[in-house]
């Protein structure tokens, strides 16, 4: 169980620092963002991958902070590149256990 | 692992993993409702926050028990966690901590000498009608299985599979529950509005912090005991995705139903779950239920 809640707590620091980083970024009232933001979609692919499916407890951890921290942005910042990443990490998750299932 | 060590873990588990799907719940509801809403982290931020910040003690309050009341609180939903994910010990205990609950939420809300936690108590004494149903579900799990060992419930499941094939309507019954527990929910009737924030109304500071912790806590806790007695043996992504889809699904149910008025509530409550017991009932002696 050790390992699930290390998971939590660096998704919850990430997603924190997201939230500051962003805010700081951003200082201008709701906006619902149309653009695509490649670095931080990059961020959250590798984020998510490497959280499902590295296998390792120290590179999901980090895995999870990288994805915590685009997901975290303020409302309106990072939903599709969580979106993307999400997508693409159980993409390369079902191809990796496919033959267990 | 040690025990102390594995309690530890799990309660901070809980409290992580119950904050952040508060938080889901929380942007769901906010969506549906066509706005931003908070980010997930939220209400995890809240609940630490309140924990640095100044605690006032109104005039009105009765001392010991204002204060003493909300570490019973977080007390018996730790006690929870350790029945539940750590010892996978007895229903009746969890059915016995939520009882508790309740006689808390009375408590805290006739501690604070404040009216609205006054009226708050009284609806809680009201909203025990969550209990029927839950002891009704807690029974047929028992007349099914034979046991009321959460271990040995999940056990059971991986050779006959998921109860909630075999029982739903006892798992409407817990599910609505769920509902009951879930914030802004249709049952909500002791954190009313019209009752400011129910029986938490004064508590403030590091007081409230322990309330949101509780909450937390509480929220992963009935899904946790929710999803395993119902939903088999599952793994920690089993968990996980179950966990997100309820949360997800209450707070699309809260963000579309008003709050009843209290009568309304518990009749409504009640007439689910006679409905579900009678039901239930019939598919046992009927023999559809093995």
């Amino acid at each position: 169980m050790l390992d699930y809640m290390i998971y939590l707590l660096t998704f919850a620091v990430g997603s924190i620092l997201g939230l500051l980083y962003s805010y700081k970024q951003h200082g201008e009232p709701f906006v619902a963002v149309t653009k695509f933001n490649i670095p931080f979609a990059i961020v959250s692919i590798l984020g998510w991958v490497l959280g499902f499916c590295s296998g390792n407890m120290i590179l999901s951890a980090i895995g999870f902070l990288l994805a915590g921290f685009v997901m975290g942005e303020r409302p309106g910042y990072g939903r599709k590149e969580t979106a993307v990443g999400l997508i693409i990490a159980i993409i390369v998750y079902l191809l990796l256990n496919w033959h267990v299932m | 692992m040690n025990l102390m060590a594995d309690i530890l873990i799990n309660v901070i588990i809980a409290f992580l993993a119950g904050s952040l799907l508060l938080g889901l719940h929380r942007k769901v509801m906010a969506r549906v409702q066509k706005r931003p809403g908070p980010p997930i982290v939220q209400q995890l931020i809240h609940s630490l926050k309140f924990f640095f910040k100044e605690t006032a003690f109104p005039k009105t309050v009765s001392k010991v028990f204002y204060i003493g009341i909300v570490f019973i609180l977080a007390l018996i939903w730790v006690v929870g966690v350790i029945v539940g994910p750590v010892a996978h010990d007895s229903l009746l205990i969890l059915f016995g901590v939520y009882a508790v609950y309740k006689i808390v939420e009375h408590n805290s809300g006739s501690s604070s000498g404040s009216p609205y936690g006054k009226l708050s108590c009284v609806r809680a004494v009201l909203s025990a009608a969550t209990e029927l149903p839950l002891f009704a579900a807690i029974v047929f799990v028992y007349l099914v299985t034979g046991t009321m060992n959460i271990g040995e419930i999940i056990a059971y499941q991986s050779v006959h599979g998921p109860l909630v094939f075999s029982i739903p309507l006892a798992a409407l019954m817990f599910f609505m529950l769920i509902i009951t527990k879930s914030p802004y929910s249709p049952f909500a009737i002791t954190k009313d509005k019209v009752l400011i924030s129910g029986f938490e109304t004064e508590h403030f500071g590091f007081l409230r912090g322990f309330m949101l912790f509780s909450e937390a806590i509480a929220w992963y806790v009935l899904l946790w005991v929710f999803l395993t007695i119902f939903f088999g043996p599952l793994n920690a992504v089993g968990y996980l995705i179950g966990m997100i889809v309820i949360s997800v699904i209450t707070g699309f149910i809260n963000a579309t139903t008003p709050l009843l008025s209290p009568n309304h509530s518990v009749m409504t409550q009640i007439t689910i779950g006679a409905i579900c017991f009678a039901g239930t009932v019939l598919m046992i002696f009927t023999g559809v239920v093995a």
